[in-house]
């Protein structure tokens, strides 16, 4: 586990930057988003139109919480969920063979595929790391 | 972490989610009531309900416009329309009636390529365009992302009037 404070908070302000970053990409393309909510072929237009609603700012607020470092654990820990739900999401939608635009960042986003996998997964063990970074004692550094 | 410790992260995880939803709710209001309108509940289609419409970047959309290999068509009402246009591009204002699709466009060939433009931004009426000329047989739709407003921002050529 790191335990460096200066790479934990570079992890934090990266993760956060990101989850930031495509959460105001799809707040600005609700419908859009929607669309590619949908081409996973998870769930109906009614749960497409609402994840798409929500789960920008979901990306946003946890991201900003995460940059910031307020409440980072829990932060963190949703960071570390969607990523986890993201991750599984892009292996089904492997597996099930489907061709589908990963949905992650807007118009930057490509196919969902094992690239995005990994990228996941990085961002998901820096999240980690901020979840269960051990507690320090005040005026211990 | 400590049992209370858990606790505190999980309630802190709740009080996130919570304030997303609701700022969530609030920023989409609009869009929200015209979901519980009714509106765009088929607008999330899958590609093999309608294989033969394809949304294209506006880059694309140049591309098949400076190669004139594609008829184009602009969904707005008239008046958006006047006041500039894609160059060439004919107006047909999106209505839900598939009888009011004019006949000459109905009458081109299934091959023969359709570019269907809007407003821009959460306009749906070129998507709801291309579906109808879809049910009218045409097998080449592609809808433009970002609509009017993308290919204006890239600075791309325009025409007023008709």
């Amino acid at each position: 586990m790191i335990r460096s404070r200066v790479v934990l908070v570079l992890f934090r302000v990266a993760v956060g930057g990101l989850f930031i970053y495509s959460g105001i990409v799809k707040v600005v393309d609700p419908l859009g988003f929607a669309q590619d909510v949908r081409d996973y072929r998870v769930v109906g237009q009614a749960l497409s139109f609402l994840a798409a609603v929500v789960l920008p700012w979901l990306e946003i607020f946890a991201g900003l919480f995460l940059a910031s470092g307020l409440m980072k654990r829990a932060a963190a820990g949703i960071v570390s969920g969607l990523l986890i739900f993201f991750i599984v999401l892009v292996a089904v939608t492997m597996i099930r063979g489907l061709d589908v635009d990963c949905g992650c960042f807007g118009a930057l986003s490509r196919r969902a595929g094992p690239g995005l996998l990994l990228e996941d997964a990085a961002m998901l063990s820096m999240a980690l790391c901020v979840l269960f970074e051990p507690r320090r004692k005040p005026g211990n550094g | 972490m400590s049992g209370g410790e858990v606790r505190t992260v999980l309630r802190q995880m709740a009080a996130i989610a919570a304030l997303s939803v609701a700022v969530a709710a609030v920023f989409h209001l609009p869009l929200i009531k015209r979901f519980a309108r009714g509106e765009f509940r088929e607008a999330f289609f899958l590609p093999e309900d309608f294989p033969g419409i394809r949304m294209i970047g506006v880059l694309e959309a140049e591309d098949l416009w400076a190669g004139g290999r594609a008829v184009f068509l602009d969904a707005r009402p008239e008046f958006l329309f006047l006041e500039g246009h894609i160059p060439g591009s004919r107006n047909v204002p999106y209505e839900m009636d598939a009888a009011r699709l004019p006949e000459d466009i109905l009458a081109l060939p299934p091959e023969r390529t359709l570019v269907v433009y809007c407003e821009g931004g959460e306009c749906r009426s070129s998507l709801d365009l291309a579906k109808l000329l879809h049910d009218g047989g045409l097998r080449d739709l592609r809808v433009v992302a970002g609509g009017w407003d993308a290919w204006k921002q890239a600075g791309l050529p325009e025409e007023r009037g008709r």
